[in-house]
């Protein structure tokens, strides 16, 4: 082993270090106003082109964001509201689809590929050396 | 008169595409001839193409097209660009693009005779199909069966200069894939041994991709101002379906890279490039078919859908089946290591093909879900960012250092020095960001940004010397790209992460405060009447420490032809933020007016634009 490859190895541990330490969570206590719009980006505004409650101008956005609103002043939580959309409006409604059974492919299989092929490349890799 | 006239033009063109064609398979003109015929089927649907557009220009109602897209009372260049703002236009322009791209290649140098004939043959079938389709469905020349003195309008939101050349460029870019696909098949079926192709279809996969770029960014640029809802970028159905074909694309550009001596991915680049162009229709069909919500539903027909689709699955059938059954061989196993230039690009080819299928997979699965649980659901902009992203990651790091990573072992020059300085950075940018908003997404975009312009003005400077010319500047080109990308990161990162946003009820005169000392006065509302609209424009005085720095206007523009309202937000340009004023509904005296504050989005816009000029360099030859 030449010391390049030992500085070379340095180098990406600390990528990976620096990538996974990350503070993941901020213990602050976040307004009411930004949980409103992070729920509200996810939600599609049903009377328009591709364009979330929260940027919207349209009544209906309007009012889904003063339900959302009222929803969590009342304490009730984000999937809770989220529920109780999606009864009302259909799933049409989340930007985001939920996780189930049914969007399984769609957010497993990306992540699927990336494994196999992270396998595939190293079983490669260690067959070259 | 021009319509007819168009559309012998058309007829004409594709008539002397099919005596292409069969003198290609039975041999019997001279090269010289075959080339003189084939050309003229390209001019031929030039003036079929002008002939639309002089219908445009002169307001010729009797052509239906005109009289369903066009208004006499429309300034003259929207008249010019409405040719193409709708449906059977822009598909017309389609296949002259086609026919153009094949035109230029048969002035291409140092292509066997052969060779040519046989990509040009390629190149005319695909041109007669599309135009089979714009013949059987949507003919631009149609003759109005009523006899009118007014037509009907363009849409609104499509009357701005940048929608004007935003298709054309876009065109330039999916289409030029057709000769890449002409160009691949042509390889499979000669089965030619040396590589004199690679530099050509690298240097036409470049010129498309370079289109496509600039075709994206101008739409993009054109929905920051125009839609009014303060961001770029919206993951709407038709910028995934302009984005798969570009990062495709973008993989064929760097696995050409690694075509240096027998260290050639033959398979993959072919494999490539006939999926380029199949995400090209495949895209086309998306659209046209109307199966979408999107804010580019404007031409919607279900025959039209499947037409494309028959022609998409014929294309891309054949085109998979020739190389299934003559795919060629790859020389020599690759040098594979941990970690070299040949690893690095396989590892940045396959990430973005996962990108690619990624985005494919969230555009079309709501209609697979339709039609197997009859549910409809939506796939936006919160599943692509946390698939796509997460998935590009790896890529962006390495791309800060594949440059200058070697062929043949995996030692890198000056090790310490990047080491050194990535260090260096992660920490200033930890405690930068630590001490001021912190946001993984915001931290990670940051140091992955600055990261890669950073590594890139190392490599340049310790690897190349600084010599004044052409030549310098194609060797550190790939450098010059790579910062684009790393500035155009950090313009996404902080666009996006740090955009601040106000909301005001104000009446006029009043003033509204912002961060650093930055003061809005809404001064007046003022109405105007424009040839075919009436402007409502809120004026805008933004001072900063008490100095007036600008004048800005928000308003909406009313078009009375198609009875509809379309947003015109008022931008502020700084080099580090945009103020972003977008002008609401008025209750009694009051206003409603949303301010966005956007740092530097300019950072984007001046990515792309480096962009755009590494692969015009990349184009130019030596």
């Amino acid at each position: 082993m030449s010391r390049s490859i030992h500085y070379y190895k340095i180098f990406f541990y600390i990528i990976l270090l620096v990538s996974l330490n990350l503070p993941q969570i901020v213990f602050s206590k976040i307004a009411l106003d930004e949980e409103v719009k992070k729920l509200t980006l996810q939600l599609r505004c049903m009377t328009c082109q591709n364009q979330s409650v929260y940027e919207s101008e349209s009544e209906f956005a309007k009012d889904i964001t003063s339900l959302v609103k009222k929803m969590f002043e009342e304490g009730k939580g984000e999937d809770e509201i989220k529920s109780f959309l999606v009864e009302r409006y259909g799933e049409y409604i989340l930007f985001k689809p939920k996780f189930d059974t049914k969007n399984l492919v769609l957010w497993l299989f990306p992540f699927v590929l990336f494994l196999v092929f992270f396998i595939f490349f190293i079983i490669r890799l260690k067959k070259n050396s | 008169m021009s319509s007819l006239l168009g559309f012998i033009f058309l007829v004409l063109s594709v008539l002397l595409s099919f005596i292409t064609i069969a003198s290609e398979i039975y041999r019997k003109l001279e090269f010289k001839n075959f080339l003189i015929i084939s050309r003229a089927s390209t001019i031929s649907i030039l003036f079929s193409f002008l002939c639309l557009v002089y219908a445009f220009i002169i307001s010729d109602f009797s052509n239906y097209n005109v009289f369903q897209n066009s208004h006499s009372d429309k300034p003259l260049i929207y008249k010019i660009a409405g040719a193409w703002g709708n449906h059977e236009g822009s598909i017309l322009l389609w296949i002259c693009t086609i026919s153009l791209y094949g035109f230029f290649f048969s002035f291409q140098l140092n292509v066997e005779e052969n060779f040519k004939r046989l990509t040009l043959a390629i190149q005319h079938t695909l041109y007669i199909f599309f135009s089979i389709f714009v013949i059987l469905t949507s003919n631009p020349f149609l003759i109005n069966s009523i006899n009118v003195n007014q037509g009907l309008g363009l849409n609104p939101i499509l009357q701005d200069p940048a929608l004007a050349i935003h298709p054309p460029l876009l065109y330039f870019g999916y289409v030029g894939y057709s000769l890449v696909f002409s160009f691949a098949i042509a390889v499979l079926l000669k089965k030619n041994t040396n590589n004199h192709w690679v530099p050509i279809i690298k240097k036409w996969s470049l010129i498309s991709w370079t289109f496509l770029t600039s075709g994206i960014a101008l739409g993009s640029y054109w929905a920051y101002y125009e839609l009014g809802w303060g961001g770029w970028w919206f993951w709407d159905p038709v910028e995934n379906i302009s984005l798969m074909p570009w990062i495709a694309g973008l993989a064929l550009v760097h696995s050409l890279f690694m075509a240096r001596g027998e260290r050639i991915l033959k398979k993959w680049i072919i494999f490539l490039s006939i999926l380029c162009f199949s995400l090209s229709i495949f895209g086309t069909f998306l659209v046209r078919s109307g199966i979408l919500t999107s804010v580019h539903s404007f031409a919607t027909d279900a025959s039209r859908g499947l037409f494309i689709l028959l022609i998409f699955f014929l294309i891309t059938g054949f085109g998979f089946l020739v190389f299934l059954i003559r795919a060629p061989e790859n020389e020599r196993p690759l040098d594979l290591m941990f970690i070299n230039k040949t690893s690095a690009l396989i590892i940045n080819n396959v990430l973005m093909m996962i990108a690619t299928i990624t985005i494919l997979l969230g555009t079309i699965y709501p209609i697979f879900i339709e039609i197997l649980t009859n549910k409809r659901i939506s796939v936006g902009g919160p599943y692509f960012n946390s698939t796509v992203i997460p998935i590009l990651l790896p890529g962006f790091l390495l791309m800060s250092i594949a440059p200058i990573l070697s062929w043949q072992s995996n030692k890198i020059k000056k090790t310490k020095l990047y080491v050194f300085s990535f260090l260096l950075l992660s920490i200033i940018i930890l405690a930068q960001s630590y001490f001021t908003n912190f946001n993984t997404w915001g931290f990670l975009g940051i140091l992955l940004g600055t990261w890669i312009i950073v590594a890139s003005i190392i490599a340049i400077i310790t690897s190349h010397k600084l010599v004044l010319s052409f030549k310098y500047l194609k060797n550190i080109n790939a450098f010059i790209a790579h910062i684009g990308v790393g500035i155009l990161i950090l313009g996404i990162t902080f666009s996006s992460i740090f955009k601040i946003e106000n909301n005001f009820f104000i009446e006029e005169g009043e003033e509204m405060k912002l961060i650093d000392n930055t003061i809005i006065k809404f001064e007046e509302i003022k109405i105007t009447n424009e040839s075919n609209f009436q402007s409502l424009r809120a004026l805008f005085l933004i001072k900063k420490n008490n100095k007036k720095t600008a004048n800005i206007q928000a308003g909406k523009n009313y078009y009375f032809v198609s009875k509809t309202i379309t947003t015109e937000a008022g931008i502020y340009h700084d080099w580090l933020k945009d103020i972003y004023i977008v002008l609401g509904n008025q209750e009694d005296n009051k206003w409603f007016l949303k301010i966005y504050i956007n740092p530097l989005v300019s950072f984007i816009w001046i990515g792309i634009v480096i962009m755009i000029f590494a692969g015009i360099i990349g184009v130019i030859k030596k």
